[in-house]
């Protein structure tokens, strides 16, 4: 009996053991907001349908880039999957797999590049080569305050000051004048800046530079230039700088976190602000957020000329010295699938697959797709090459100074085609 | 039975060599195991960051490419102007700090210097910030500092005051982070000066005391000549340990607004995951060991000269 019984567990501990060793484990690395979050949720099913074991890190988006740089080399690699900012998809294109040699699935069939929002798939292409796969269709969507531009008395009073209607602004003179109308009456702030780091910095310079009709740098006769038109740029920056006299305390450096503070739960909040569709999940928590099924999406106001959507997505790459390539595709190809998609926008998410984005199914209990999907018309992105962590510096430098009053706007924009143009120059564009 | 450590008996009764060569053999084999772990520990990594230092070698290629560029490195840094920012915000803050918290610490220690009803709680209580960890005394300041709900602010806003935006404005930002600093580390000065001088004899006070010498006379005659060698044993641990500052600085400002906060270190930092070049990160570090050295080597001289003007005296 006792035979028969060391028998049967050496048995199972033998098949157990050869059941760990047919298990595959691949390590992820991530940034951390509720997008990764939700897919955490579903892994379960993944790794039931592939035996295929996945390690999630998540980390503030500055440690991923750390991390990578540290952890990803050409011979080695800690991660077998990671996330990449669209800025710096170009700093680690050398040590990526090329998609085109991504390995088939097993399971799941290969990523179709055409099933990605089309304005997000250049994101994980550098040198025409594509490297990654674009994961969520984050750009600017624009967000304001329902209660506030429902409410009648305001729309009684603000119609006899300015003689037009409260409502979600289309232009940046409405966004400018419905936010003083707030700020001056001490009903709420009038705007939210994102100031909160040298990216988002960047990303407000661009929008609003775009918006009024300027590019910052551009990829002309096969080299990188500033292309700054210095007029539209100062124009853009003062226009910035009063948005700013209508913002929160602290506005001159207000990240993530502050923004999301002052919209969601300050009870005075916010009238109007962009927000990566990433975060909407926050913002219309009602366990987190003051103002959740208060809020009315739309793509950004337009500018002087026309309208602007900044894009901010990641990319989902493969390192070449990753020794588990196959079970690394197979875990991006069931990310990237329409059902793990699907579920995602149930999630208050945003994959950047259109056929989820558009789906009328989400869009009559998901608000913000729509206006995702209008903001899409409008893509622009920020320059991308190597260099570009010493050019955000530059520009996070003068346009603060800019912006917050210690520099003259034109001496800030100059400032910044003057040491743009050194770098460029430095890096043999 | 006596031991003498200058000259030990061998086992066959022989006397050891003094210049330790004897039947011991060499000390060489003894000494190996010390040498490898000092080299691996202290001399590898900065022989390496030197050596680094001489290539540029971008990050972002993987550990591939990388070319030999000499002194490029040191060159380009030096006509980098936010360099010299960084190095100006870095010695701007050791200036400024840690004489703030010499005197704190020093005021504190000779106020606590005798004995009192709960004496033991007060002084202990005062080194509670010393043991917070840099990135939480950061990320408490920042907090702390936040116009809207910040204490800081409430507490100024109570008053009357208006509503300041401390970290981000640029002169604010910095006092800011200076300030931090100073409430966490004078704590760790008040302790090494209130240790030198309970360990002065009381009986030269009394003596001085006796002979009509005022508080005051005592201080500046006998405390401070006598607290001196302590005070610069103070100094240059906390030069060396403010020029690492980096975690409490990054996250209360991230070097901002713009670079007014971004001190030598967080340079550094940038340079190497910011602009992923490693070559020029080294460069830096290089720059602050050599720093720190002439900062440690003119202190511990001092020390010394000290020293040995106190042992003339005593030949006299």
């Amino acid at each position: 009996m006792n035979l028969k019984k060391s028998v049967l567990l050496g048995a199972l501990l033998a098949a157990a053991a050869f059941a760990s060793a047919q298990q595959k484990v691949i390590n992820v690395l991530l940034w951390d907001d509720p997008y990764p979050k939700a897919l955490v949720a579903m892994l379960p099913e993944f790794e039931k349908a592939t035996n295929i074991k996945v390690n999630i890190e998540m980390l503030q988006p500055p440690q991923v880039l750390t991390k990578t740089a540290v952890a990803v080399t050409a011979t080695s690699t800690d991660y077998d999957v990671v996330g990449i900012d669209e800025g710096n998809v170009p700093v680690f294109a050398s040590l990526l797999q090329p998609f085109a040699q991504w390995p088939a699935g097993k399971v799941y069939p290969k990523t179709d590049p055409k099933s990605v929002t089309p304005k997000m798939l250049s994101i994980g292409t550098w040198n025409s080569v594509q490297l990654g796969i674009p994961i969520n269709g984050n750009l600017y969507v624009w967000m304001t305050r329902k209660d506030l531009i429902e409410n009648p008395t305001y729309k009684t009073q603000f119609k006899a000051k300015y003689g037009y209607d409260l409502g979600i602004p289309k232009t940046f003179k409405e966004l400018l004048e419905m936010g003083t109308f707030f700020h001056e009456n001490g009903i709420a702030a009038g705007f939210g800046p994102f100031n909160g780091g040298p990216a988002g910095v960047l990303s407000e310079a661009v929008f609003m530079w775009e918006s009024h009709g300027t590019k910052f740098i551009d990829y002309t006769g096969g080299t990188f230039k500033v292309v700054l038109d210095e007029a539209k740029a100062i124009e853009g920056m003062e226009f910035y700088k009063k948005l700013m006299a209508i913002s929160p305390k602290g506005a001159e450096t207000m990240a993530h976190v502050e923004r999301q503070a002052a919209f969601a739960a300050d009870p005075k909040g916010v009238f109007s602000m962009f927000i990566w569709p990433a975060q909407i999940a926050a913002y219309e928590d009602p366990n987190k957020s003051l103002v959740a099924g208060k809020i009315a999406y739309s793509a950004p106001p337009a500018g002087p000329r026309g309208q602007a959507a900044v894009t901010g997505a990641w990319a989902i790459c493969i390192p070449k010295a990753s020794k588990n390539q196959d079970a690394a595709a197979e875990f991006v190809y069931w990310w990237s699938s329409k059902a793990v998609a699907d579920k995602l926008v149930q999630a208050n998410t945003i994959p950047a697959r259109t056929e989820s984005l558009t789906n009328p199914a989400f869009v009559s209990s998901k608000p913000w797709l729509p206006a995702l999907a209008a903001s899409m018309n409008v893509a622009a992105s920020r320059p991308r090459f190597k260099e570009i962590g010493q050019v955000q510096d530059v520009v996070k430098k003068y346009w603060i100074m800019g912006i917050t009053g210690q520099m003259p706007t034109k001496d800030a924009v100059q400032a910044i085609v003057r040491e743009t143009n050194d770098i460029l120059k430095k890096a043999g564009y | 039975m006596t031991f003498s450590r200058r000259r030990a008996t061998s086992p066959s009764g022989n006397a050891a060599s003094g210049n330790g060569t004897g039947s011991y053999g060499s000390p060489v084999p003894f000494l190996i195991p010390a040498f490898l772990i000092v080299f691996a520990v202290l001399i590898f990594p900065i022989v390496f960051s030197f050596v680094v230092s001489l290539f540029d070698w971008p990050l972002s290629a993987g550990g591939g490419t990388r070319r030999f560029v000499g002194a490029g490195n040191y060159v380009e840094l030096v006509r980098d102007k936010e360099f010299w920012n960084s190095l100006r915000l870095q010695l701007g803050f050791i200036f400024i700090a840690i004489p703030i918290e010499i005197a704190l610490g020093l005021g504190a220690a000779l106020l606590l210097n005798r004995e009192f009803r709960g004496g033991r709680v007060v002084r202990a209580l005062i080194l509670l910030p010393v043991f917070f960890l840099p990135i939480v005394s950061g990320m408490t300041w920042r907090f702390m500092l936040q116009p809207r709900y910040g204490a800081l602010n409430n507490f100024l806003l109570s008053l009357g005051a208006p509503e300041i935006t401390w970290l981000g404005h640029p002169t604010y930002a910095y006092a800011a982070v200076i300030v931090q600093d100073v409430w966490r580390m004078w704590p760790f000065v008040f302790m090494l000066l209130y240790a030198g001088l309970v360990g002065i004899p009381a009986d030269i006070l009394e003596a001085a005391e006796i002979d009509g010498a005022t508080s005051t006379k005592r201080l500046t005659k006998i405390i401070l000549p006598l607290l001196y060698p302590t005070i610069l044993t103070a100094l240059l641990l906390r030069i060396i340990d403010a020029l690492r500052i980096f975690s409490e600085v990054y996250v209360m400002t991230e070097g901002g607004p713009g670079m007014a906060t971004t001190l030598f270190s967080l340079y550094t930092h940038r340079q190497a995951f910011g602009y992923m070049k490693v070559g020029m990160s080294s460069a830096m570090a290089i720059f602050l060991l050599v720093i720190s050295i002439l900062f440690a080597v003119t202190l511990v001289r001092k020390n010394m000269s000290l020293e040995k003007l106190e042992e003339q005296g005593e030949n006299r």
